[in-house]
């Protein structure tokens, strides 16, 4: 799978490339802002664009704007965002326009080179990928009484939070050691407590999932 | 001074006496000369008002011009006897008190001619005078008209005609000049400020009035019937009105100054200082007065709000006057120049109103140095949010990059470890883990110090995500503009407002729900959290909440805080936000 890569800290720019390469992806350029990425990815066309949200010149959310282009100039390529605060409005603002290979992680998630290749490889095949601490705060927040996700079972929370990291049914299986099909009846049991429509498909799923709880 | 006035008025009325007398006894076929009444009044008018303006104000050049107007116009008659050589001698002199009337026309009130403008028509006025000299040099009888009169004994050759030319001549340049010379004046009423006009009004009106009336003389003897006496006579009434125009002038002064007085006793009540402004812009005549009050420790003027006030120069249009008291300076007026000419009077106010001007001094002082206050405090929050966002950024750019980078090592050493490893495996993973605590931390740390949301997104974002991130159920209601941004330090005051009521709510009311509102409603934006816990916060959430309204205060705000024992607390801020 091929890589281009933006962040404007030279050390952790080759400290991820490295690591992106010991894992098994081909590093096709590195960029230090926004204008760079954008003329990287027209030149070599990843699978998939890592961009760092802070970047020169203002220092907010350059990356994040980068990102909305590549989507929509060029909506096969994937895009994992990553980022060094824990930052739900901006991962949903990503998201929100789709879930199909887009992902938001915290920076320090790259030092396990299991999840990061799982993660990159998740965005690139069009899967989404969302940081476990944005997601603990989504599900987390108190809420007002009688929220249907009081009533969820404390395995049940666990199967959604999962769900919302972007995970398959048979990644939550393995993550929480039970069988594929207890983890599908989780699944179903969720979603009639929600309401929300069933859905087979991971990525409508996530989407699903995600606006639910950032609704309430 | 005395003596020498007493002089000058003894020659004035026997040359008074000597002008009335042939007055009297002129022929009878000079309907145009004025007769006794007339030159008494117009004499008069000159020689009373001249000496009394001389002694009043003897810096004044027109007291004197004044009176040797009045001699030129008792000589004038001169020109009346029946004896040559006096006849001659009064025909030269004839219309030099008319020199006189339009220098104190042009002059009034400084007594010196404005501008150079001026001095030409002056000039041209004066040249007059030679033309006349020289139809007399050309003409046995200048008044080729006045059958009756005696030769003139200047003449050198005798070609009437050519004397007729000249004395055409000079009524036309006179007319044009005299016309010239009332647009000037009317112009000069036209630009004067309310306080300039207060003070010429009479004298420009009788001056006009003057001046008209001889451009039609001048007009009438050009065209029409040269014998008609009504010009001439309106002419020399309204001459007589000039001086006196002058004199009511100065007395209104004098009047003036009898105000002051009156502005003594109505400074003997306590009143805010647009009172004393206005009071003194009354006495003074002056609508436009301003006052600027001594602030020591700038070494500056400021006004009644404390703002710095700079100084009229030369071309400013304004004039100063200083006041002080026992040496030290209180206050400044600043007026209109034409005051200048007034100088004492204005001495006499400002003396007057020194205890007074020295009150306001001392609170426009007060006021400066609290506005000083104020603006060192917004300056003092706008360093500390200034050094907050340093302070993220460094540790974002900092630490935070070499915590991640080290995890990231870390990572590759874990991956390059050979499967069955037992021994190092373990230990790695344990300090991989404790790092992303210590990255936690720091996140948790840098977030508290400057929410990067706020910076990046601004308040009603941040707020929205204070609110989601809150330990009890928060509700949020705004009615802010969405695409407006505020000022940092007001954005991030309300944004601490509500983080700490927050905080405070979750730890002490045992409240199960906070409302948070936020509203921007004009030029003031309102924060304000309400819990329904217990109440009866009493010192309502201790120095974080003294550090909040000390940033709030700052910012020209209010922050209030009610706690009633059982009904929750409610915290409120009101900022005002240009």
């Amino acid at each position: 799978m091929r890589v281009a890569l933006a962040d404007d800290a030279v050390l952790l720019r080759e400290g991820l490339a490295r690591l992106l390469g010991e894992a098994g992806f081909e590093v096709v350029g590195l960029a230090g802002d926004a204008d760079d990425l954008l003329a990287l990815v027209e030149r070599t066309r990843p699978d998939v664009a890592i961009v760092d949200i802070r970047m020169p010149p203002t220092h907010t959310d350059e990356g994040l704007r980068a990102a909305k282009v590549i989507r929509e100039r060029w909506p096969a390529i994937g895009i994992l965002v990553l980022s060094q605060h824990v930052n739900a409005r901006y991962a949903l603002e990503l998201l929100g326009s789709g879930t199909d290979g887009v992902g938001y992680l915290l920076k320090e998630r790259v030092s396990d080179l299991d999840e990061l290749s799982s993660s990159v490889n998740r965005v690139g095949e069009g899967g989404s990928v969302l940081d476990p601490a944005v997601v603990e705060e989504l599900v987390g927040r108190r809420r007002q009484a009688d929220n249907p996700l009081e009533h969820l079972t404390e395995r049940e929370r666990e199967v959604l939070a999962l769900m919302a990291e972007g995970r398959s049914n048979r990644a939550i299986a393995e993550r929480l050691f039970v069988t594929e099909h207890t983890v599908e009846k989780h699944v179903k049991s969720i979603f009639g407590s929600l309401r929300l429509p069933p859905s087979a498909d991971d990525h409508r799923r996530v989407l699903a999932v995600i606006a639910y709880l950032n609704s309430q | 001074m005395r003596r020498k006035l007493v002089t000058v008025a003894g020659l004035g009325i026997l040359a008074g006496a000597g002008a009335v007398w042939l007055a009297a006894h002129q022929p009878p076929d000079r309907p145009t000369e004025p007769g006794p009444v007339l030159t008494l009044l117009v004499g008069a008018s000159l020689l009373g008002c001249g000496l009394a303006s001389w002694r009043a104000r003897p810096e004044n050049r027109l007291g004197p011009v004044m009176v040797l107007t009045a001699f030129a116009w008792f000589a004038s008659q001169l020109s009346e006897t029946p004896e040559a050589w006096v006849y001659t001698l009064g025909s030269v002199v004839q219309y030099v008190w008319v020199i006189g009337l339009i220098y104190l026309l042009l002059s009034f009130p400084s007594g010196r001619l404005p501008g150079r403008l001026d001095r030409w028509l002056l000039g041209g006025v004066c040249s007059l005078f030679v033309i006349q000299l020289l139809a007399m040099l050309e003409g046995n009888k200048a008044g080729v008209r006045c059958p009756t009169c005696p030769s003139n004994l200047l003449h050198v050759i005798t070609d009437n005609r050519e004397a007729e030319n000249l004395l055409l001549l000079e009524r036309l340049l006179g007319s044009v000049l005299v016309a010239t010379i009332i647009v000037v004046l009317a112009r000069r009423w036209w630009r004067a400020s309310p306080a300039q006009r207060r003070a010429v009004a009479p004298v420009i009106v009788a001056g006009c009035a003057t001046l008209a009336a001889l451009v039609w003389t001048q007009v009438l003897d050009l065209f029409g019937d040269p014998l008609s006496a009504l010009p001439a006579t309106v002419w020399f009434y309204t001459t007589a009105a000039v001086p006196i125009a002058v004199v009511f002038v100065f007395v209104q002064r004098r009047l003036a100054r009898g105000m002051v007085a009156g502005l003594v006793v109505e400074l003997g009540q306590p009143r805010p200082s647009a009172d004393l402004r206005e009071a003194l812009a009354r006495t003074l005549g002056d609508p436009s007065l301003e006052l600027a009050y001594w602030f020591p420790a700038e070494r500056c003027y400021v006004d009644g709000e404390g703002r710095m006030v700079k100084l009229p120069n030369i071309q400013s249009g304004r004039s100063s006057t200083f006041v002080e008291r026992d040496g030290q300076p209180i206050a400044v007026l600043l007026h209109d120049p034409v005051l200048e000419h007034n100088a004492e009077l204005v001495r006499s106010v400002c003396a007057a109103a020194s205890l007074a001007l020295e009150n306001e001094r001392l609170q426009a002082e007060l006021r400066a140095r609290l506005s000083e206050l104020q603006a060192s405090r917004a300056r003092l929050v706008e360093a500390t949010d200034a050094e907050r966002r340093r302070i993220e950024r460094d540790l974002h750019d900092g630490t935070q990059q070499r915590l991640v980078s080290i995890a990231m090592s870390l990572g590759l050493l874990e991956s390059k470890l050979p499967d069955q490893e037992a021994v190092t495996r373990p230990l790695v993973r344990e300090a991989r883990e404790a790092l992303a605590v210590a990255l936690e931390e720091l996140r948790e740390l840098t977030h508290g110090i400057n929410p990067p949301l706020l910076t990046e997104r601004g308040l009603a974002a941040a707020l929205d995500e204070l609110c989601r991130r809150a330990a009890l159920p928060a509700r949020l209601n705004m009615n802010l503009h969405a695409d407006r941004r505020l000022s940092d330090q007001v954005e991030s005051a309300a944004y601490f407002v509500a983080s700490e009521a927050l905080t405070n709510a979750a730890k002490h009311s045992h409240g199960s729900e906070v409302r948070v509102s936020a509203s921007h409603e004009g030029e003031m934006l309102t924060v304000e959290v309400v819990d329904d816990g217990i109440g009866g916060a009493a010192d309502a959430g201790g120095s974080g909440l003294r550090g909040l309204a000390d940033r709030v205060e700052a910012l020209g705000g209010r922050l209030t805080v009610s706690s009633p024992p059982g009904r929750g607390t409610s915290l409120r801020a009101e900022i005002p936000c240009a």
